[in-house]
């Protein structure tokens, strides 16, 4: 039986939790749609993509289990700031791991990043499966997968959950859908959107991974490669963002005072909390 | 200008489709607009109760397959080519942005997720969505039609349109019997979401990462459920399966607008405060002053929120007991 061929697509993003109040002011506050200024914080692994990672790694282990090969690749519409990740992503076992130069801010583009990945699967490496984060920021647009699926004349599953290896090798897909949990058997190829899996932490490879595929190089990919004139696209772009505004959330922010954390609750309830719960 | 909201029963709670879209058409639209319901649905016996949900006067109704996105982007493709309506609305959630986004591939079209707001003029959309994970609100202008836009999951509140009989039906047509198959097999709808009751919730409290452990957030778990509150967490916590994903709060799980909601141990960023922002009080517990919950909360006690929350619980028991 031929392997199974994964392709999993990730997004490197900023920590948007490690930024400065300052700076998502001095964005709200611009003439236009400059963006927020991330250069200086730390880059994760937006974590719908981390779980599709690592659900790719445990389909692998799976079918290894019975004595079935899959063939994994991973691929990332980034800059160098990705190539960390693709390291640890070749140390975990992935075969091929590349990324796209996006020669442009792309983050508010999502139909020339899924042009990139539909051409990625079209002109570099095919795949049964490709699995994606159901959204990333910080466009938020959650577009990607199915404009992915429609370039490729794919179905797409999106907030899926859970991907099982049956016995008969075909796959079995929890989604957590608009009115409930629906477990599907897709017909292959398929894109999945991983959404609030269970599976949320990529592993850690070991020093023995990390030593023992030092060599495996990191592919890098141009747009025109893939026949993406991303200029071009970005041109063309029919949602063009203008403005950023804050968002103002305070309250009155009371603190609420007492010496032991009976006092402090006591206080909480009699002055804030008695009179709403007695409503419920 | 002419627009079409789309109800799609085959693929999710109609009624909640039709309370969002509603809301949204009420309040959250404008310009010189007329518009139509376009109700996809697969069985003969929901047809009347569909077009008394609909969010419009004029509703055409497509008879269609359950559960084949594909096949309503089909028939959504042929509505756009044979009539002049350049603008379309999608309940918020995954089946809404499935449709848009593939609808505005083959039709040229723009496509915007998750509107606040939409204002429509004569060449051009200007919409309002969040972006940044929710830290800040991004302004957007579409300019080729047809516009195909999904509205925020935040139009949605747990409540369901009333029933109104002022309707008129442009047309009933039958497209169930289409060419193609799905390419899903074995479909299989197992559980409702148990979550339904954090979006519904009239108090909640919500565990964060300061909860310390496993332990500590099941403590918050067992005050809030002697309180009489539903409990969510976030999405740190489920990351760390301290609780299970369909307890999260926040913009990748649920969105509640309780009268009152205690935050326990929570920092308070963007992504997790979309979830509770609606609330009528925020309590907060937390050790620092200087985390964001506590100017985003209406009063906050600056304490172990573990240590707080329980004590709370027995006072709330013991009054009630003394009632």
């Amino acid at each position: 039986m031929s392997a199974l061929r994964i392709l999993v697509s990730f997004k490197v993003t900023p920590d948007f939790e490690a930024l400065r109040a300052a700076d998502w002011a001095a964005a709200a506050a611009g003439d236009g749609a400059d963006g927020v200024e991330t250069r200086y914080v730390r880059r994760v692994l937006n974590c719908f993509d981390e779980s599709a990672l690592e659900m790719a790694l445990r389909l692998s282990d799976a079918r290894a289990e019975r004595g079935v090969a899959t063939d994994l690749g991973a691929v990332s519409i980034g800059g160098r700031e990705a190539e960390p990740y693709l390291k640890t992503l070749l140390a975990l076992g992935y075969e091929r791991a590349a990324r796209v130069e996006p020669e442009a801010a792309l983050d508010f583009a999502p139909a020339v990043v899924a042009a990139l990945v539909a051409g990625y699967v079209r002109q570099v490496e095919s795949c049964d499966l490709l699995l994606v984060g159901c959204r990333s920021g910080p466009g938020d647009s959650g577009a990607v997968p199915f404009l992915v699926a429609e370039a490729l004349g794919w179905p797409c599953l999106t907030q899926v959950i859970e991907v099982e290896a049956r016995p008969d090798e075909r796959l079995r897909v929890a989604c957590m859908v608009d009115d409930g949990l629906l477990r599907v058997t897709p017909r292959l190829p398929c894109v999945l959107a991983v959404g609030n899996a269970v599976v949320s932490q990529l592993r850690v490879p070991t020093l023995t991974e990390r030593l023992a595929r030092k060599d495996k190089g990191i592919g890098v990919v141009a747009g025109a490669d893939l026949g993406v004139d991303i200029a071009g696209e970005l041109r063309r772009t029919t949602c063009v963002l203008t403005r950023l505004d804050g968002i103002e959330r305070a309250r009155d922010g009371v603190i609420v005072g007492g010496a032991t954390p009976h006092d402090k609750a006591r206080a909480l309830f009699d002055d804030h909390l008695r009179n709403r719960i007695e409503r419920l | 200008m002419r627009f079409a909201a789309i109800l799609d029963e085959t693929m999710g709670n109609a009624a909640q489709q039709a309370h969002a879209l509603g809301r949204f058409l009420r309040e959250g639209l404008s310009g010189d607009l007329a518009g139509e319901t376009l109700v996809f649905y697969h069985d003969d016996r929901d047809k009347t109760r569909l077009v008394e949900l609909a969010p419009t006067r004029a509703v055409r109704l497509i008879k269609t397959t359950a559960r084949r996105p594909g096949r309503a982007v089909e028939l959504l493709t042929a509505f756009v080519h044979g009539e002049a309506v350049p603008l379309f609305f999608f309940a918020g959630g995954s089946t809404g942005m499935e449709l848009a986004t593939r609808l505005a591939f083959r039709t040229g079209g723009a496509f915007l997720t998750e509107a606040l707001s939409v204002a429509v003029e004569p060449d051009r959309l200007l919409c309002r969505r969040n972006v940044y994970s929710a830290h800040l609100v991004g302004h957007f202008e579409l300019s080729a039609p047809p516009w195909c836009v999904t509205i925020d999951p935040s139009w949605k509140d747990g409540r369901e349109p009333t029933a109104s009989r002022e309707h008129d039906v442009l047309s009933d047509t039958d497209e169930s019997g289409g060419p193609g198959t799905s390419p899903f097999e074995d479909l299989e709808l197992v559980d409702p979401p148990s979550a339904g009751d954090l979006a519904e919730s009239r108090f909640l409290v919500v565990a964060g990462r300061g909860a310390g452990n496993r332990e500590g957030v099941e403590r918050i778990a067992e005050a809030a459920r002697r309180m009489g509150a539903d409990f969510g967490v976030t999405r740190p916590v489920a990351m760390n399966a301290w609780a299970p994903m369909d307890r999260l709060v926040g913009i990748s799980g649920t969105r509640s607008a309780p009268e009152v909601c205690i935050v326990v141990g929570a920092s308070g960023a963007p992504a997790f405060s979309w979830g509770i922002e609606k609330a009528a009080f925020i309590a907060a517990i937390d050790p620092d002053e200087h985390a964001p919950i506590v100017m985003n909360a209406d009063a906050a006690v600056l304490d172990d929120g573990v240590a707080v929350v329980e004590e709370l619980a027995n006072i709330v028991t013991a009054e009630r007991a003394d009632d």
